[in-house]
């Protein structure tokens, strides 16, 4: 029980400090390859503390919703981090159906995010919250479909499961479903965390944005807690393309020496990951609106793809 | 280096280039812009020769290495030049309205996979044959998609061009499944069909100029009547 607590523990200090970080790396590698200054990396944690000490600005027309949504965003994400392997294939928490809550939770998470951005009765937050459901509604079967079929491949939902079959297996990252899977996985995660081609994360004023405008109403330590989320939303839904696709690296269990080499490899894969987020960003212009879904159907059709080859191959 | 010599690797290595292939096809439904068409093709020749050339070092016949230097040549290199030049002379960048949707034709696209899928499967025995032989067979439904789905371009867009650009994906298939079942037809069939290929593209790029010349417009849905 303690050392369930101390793993629970270790994983959600690691997951709170490197969340902001790695959202840090990814402004900090994106002006750099647009060649601008850029801020520095540590930027994401200045913010957090400088906005958590402001005061608030609470609309009139805001009810219990618009209060309680900050905390159930950040504790949907967060729980969402402990039940990910991230430095080790042994995730700390796993609840009913493992892959499946964690997709749930972050739509829980959502859906929440959504009625906050109505709930102010600004016509900013209410089409910031309508777009974002459309685009969930086909990122989200495309996310399962991709999913399913690593799932398939270890024939368990359960994440850690899931990240001890994908280290066994070196070679298993050659077949083609698990190709199709990842390319299917990397769009959804384009979109979830509101990257260029889908959503401007660097916006706060464009009659486009998505994620921004929902959070258009809120100040301070509420903000705070938002964007704290949203990066650890991003955190774990990169850490969820890496280690199931690329689980190099990863220990086994829960010595000082495995994880320490685990969180090398860690950071290496996810910085990566990173610049190719940032090429992707950099190289690509705003898609319209109405193209976002044509995009997300290819992540849908790539999905399917996936989950057929298993079946036939 | 003994993975080198092992037909496994050649296998997982060659089903996942042919994977490549296949999304990259799905990405060209998808695509509107004339140029990226073009590139995505290019990509694609290139991995196509890829293919051809793994098949022919597992299975050490000398003819595939011309089949796929001649694809690496004429198909990612010659034929994408030739189409890109052409793009730039008309100055049409933008295949403003296919027939049918990008999202319904991404959706018909995926259907016509599971077709190839299918079909392929009643050709696949793998109890039958060794892994040797097999090497390149799980390909043969990526093959008979690429085919589907050339045609489907074909039919689906109205721009020449475009229509070109589908001819193009239906012969890569032809030539993988092909290549993936009999490992190359004979040199001078092989020989004849890139020959016709090349010559069906340049004449077809020069009936598109002067289409669009007569024209104004390279939409073929325009070219209705028959002049005395």
């Amino acid at each position: 029980m303690i050392s369930l607590l101390a793993k629970a523990g270790l994983q959600l200090v690691l997951l709170l400090l490197v969340a902001p970080l790695l959202s840090g790396i990814i402004k900090t590698l994106k002006a750099r390859l647009q060649t601008r200054r850029g801020p520095n990396v540590l930027q994401a944690y200045r913010d957090i503390f400088k906005l958590l000490r402001k005061g608030m600005v609470i609309p009139e027309t805001a009810s219990w919703i618009f209060s309680a949504t900050p905390y159930i965003v950040f504790v949907t994400a967060a729980l969402v981090g402990l039940m990910i392997p991230m430095t080790t294939t042994d995730a700390p928490l796993s609840l009913f159906g493992g892959v499946l809550a964690v997709v749930y939770l972050l739509a829980l998470g959502r859906f929440f995010l959504a009625l906050g951005g109505l709930d102010t009765g600004s016509s900013f937050g209410g089409l910031g919250s309508s777009r974002e459901m459309t685009l969930s509604a086909i990122a989200e079967p495309a996310m399962m479909l991709a999913i399913f079929t690593v799932a398939l491949a270890a024939s368990s939902t359960n994440l850690s499961e899931m990240a001890k079959v994908a280290v066994s297996q070196s070679w298993k990252f050659l077949a083609p479903s698990q190709m199709l899977a990842f390319a299917a996985l990397f769009i959804v995660l384009i979109a979830e965390t509101g990257r260029i081609p889908v959503d401007n994360p660097a916006t706060h004023l464009e009659l486009t944005m998505i994620h921004e405008a929902m959070i258009l109403e809120y100040s301070g330590p509420y903000l705070a807690l938002l964007e704290w989320g949203a990066s650890i939303k991003q955190l774990v839904l990169m850490t969820l393309v890496v280690n199931t696709f690329f689980p190099f690296g990863l220990s086994a269990d829960w010595t000082a020496r495995g994880l320490g080499l685990g969180l090398i490899f860690y950071l290496t894969k996810m910085v990566l990951l990173a610049c190719l987020i940032v090429l992707v960003e950099t190289t690509n212009a705003k898609l319209r609106l109405f193209r976002v879904p044509e995009l997300l159907m290819v992540s849908f059709i790539l999905g399917a793809l996936a989950l057929i080859s298993t079946f036939l191959f | 280096m003994t993975f080198l010599q092992d037909p496994e690797f050649g296998d997982r290595v060659i089903t996942l280039m042919a994977a490549l292939v296949l999304v990259l096809q799905i990405a060209a439904v998808g695509q509107r812009w004339l140029v990226s068409s073009i590139r995505i093709f290019a990509v694609q020749s290139f991995l196509l020769a890829a293919i051809a050339g793994i098949i022919a070092y597992f299975n050490h016949a000398s003819h595939i290495y011309i089949a796929a230097l001649l694809t690496l040549i004429l198909k990612a290199g010659l034929l994408p030049w030739f189409l890109e030049r052409l793009v730039r002379r008309i100055e049409i960048r933008r295949e403003i309205e296919p027939l049918i949707n990008a999202p319904l034709s991404i959706l018909i696209a995926g259907c016509l996979t599971l077709v190839g899928y299918v079909v392929a499967q009643s050709f696949y025995h793998p109890e039958e044959t060794s892994v040797r032989a097999a090497l390149g067979h799980n390909t043969l439904a990526v093959a008979i998609a690429l085919f589907l789905i050339g045609f489907f371009t074909m039919l689906n867009r109205r721009k020449a061009l475009t229509q070109v650009l589908g001819l193009l994906s239906l012969e890569n298939g032809l030539f993988l499944a092909a290549i993936s079942l009999t490992y190359g037809m004979p040199l001078v069939v092989e020989l004849g069909i890139f020959f016709d290929v090349l010559v069906a593209v340049m004449v077809l790029g020069i009936l598109v100029f002067r289409i669009r010349e007569a024209f104004d417009s390279m939409d073929v849905s325009k070219l209705r009547k028959l002049r005395e």
